[in-house]
C-alpha cells in the first residue's frame, strides 16, 4: 500500500528542513518554501503507511507479537492520511476562491 | 495530550490485559500437573499491575494524566495441594502427590474480567479515533 508516485514527487523536491508540525506559522517558517512543507508531510504519511504495511506482512507470516499495536499503527496511519486529504481540500478551496476573482 | 498519547495509553492497557489473559490461560493449563520427585513443580503465577507515571508523556504538569498500567508477573507463594493417591507413580513415600494451588474458578473469573477490560480499552480507542476523525471535518461542508 505504499504510494510510490507520491514518494517520487517527494524525492524530486529534494531535502526537507525540520518542520515538524503544521500548527505554528511564525515568521521563521515563511522562509521555507511551500513545496518543501508539502513534501515533508507526504514523506511522513508515506513512512507511516509503509510501517503499517510491514506490520501487516509480519502478522500474515505468523509473527503475532502484538496485534493491537499493529492495529493502532494502522489507525494512526489512516488518521494522518485523512489529515493530508483535508489539507489538500482546504488548499484547493482557497485556490478556487482566488481564481474566481474577476480580473 | 495529543491523539498519539491517547492511543499509546490504550495500547498499554490492552497489553496489560493480554498479559493477564495469558497468565490465566497458563495457570489453567498447568492446573493438573503433578510435581515430580526431584522437585520440579509448577508455581502458579499472578499478575501485579501498578500505575506508573511515564516521563515520555509530557511535562510535570501532565504527570497525573500520564499514568499508565505496568504489569509484572510474579510467582504465587501458596502451598501446593496434597492429594492422597498411592497408585500414582509419582507418589512419595506417604502416597501423596502435590498439585499446584490453582483455583480454576478464580482463573475463569480473571479471564472474564480481563476480557471485559480489554473490550473496554478497544471501545475507548475507537472513541478517541472517531473524535480525531470528526475534528478533521471542521470547515468542511
Amino acid at each position: 500500500m505504499s504510494i510510490e508516485a507520491i514518494s517520487a514527487i517527494a524525492a524530486s523536491e529534494g531535502a526537507t528542513a525540520g518542520l515538524t508540525d503544521y500548527a505554528p506559522v511564525t515568521g521563521q517558517t515563511n522562509v521555507q518554501s511551500f513545496s518543501s512543507m508539502v513534501s515533508h508531510g507526504l514523506n511522513a504519511v508515506n513512512t507511516q503507511l509503509h510501517a503499517s504495511d510491514i506490520g501487516l506482512q509480519r502478522v500474515a507470516a505468523g509473527d503475532t507479537q502484538s496485534l493491537h499495536q499493529l492495529m493502532i499503527g494502522m489507525e494512526e496511519a489512516r488518521l494522518s492520511f485523512q489529515l493530508l486529504m483535508q489539507v489538500r481540500n482546504r488548499i484547493l478551496e482557497a485556490y478556487q476562491d482566488v481564481m474566481k476573482m474577476q480580473v | 495530550m495529543d491523539y498519539e498519547q491517547i492511543f499509546a495509553i490504550s495500547a498499554a492497557g490492552m497489553a496489560s490485559e493480554k498479559t493477564r489473559v495469558q497468565v490465566a490461560v497458563l495457570n489453567i493449563a498447568n492446573s493438573q500437573t503433578v510435581a515430580t520427585r526431584d522437585g520440579v513443580a509448577y508455581q502458579p503465577l499472578k499478575v501485579v499491575a501498578r500505575p506508573v507515571a511515564s516521563p515520555a508523556f509530557g511535562s510535570i504538569v501532565d504527570a497525573a494524566l500520564s499514568m499508565q498500567p505496568t504489569v509484572e508477573v510474579v510467582a504465587d507463594q501458596s502451598e501446593p495441594r496434597q492429594v492422597y493417591e498411592p497408585s500414582n507413580p509419582l507418589a512419595d513415600k506417604d502416597g501423596f502427590i502435590s498439585y499446584p494451588a490453582v483455583d480454576n474458578i478464580s482463573e475463569m473469573v480473571r479471564l472474564m474480567s480481563a476480557t471485559r477490560a480489554y473490550e473496554s480499552d478497544v471501545v475507548a480507542f475507537n472513541t478517541a479515533r472517531s473524535l480525531a476523525l470528526k475534528t478533521l471535518e471542521i470547515g468542511g461542508s
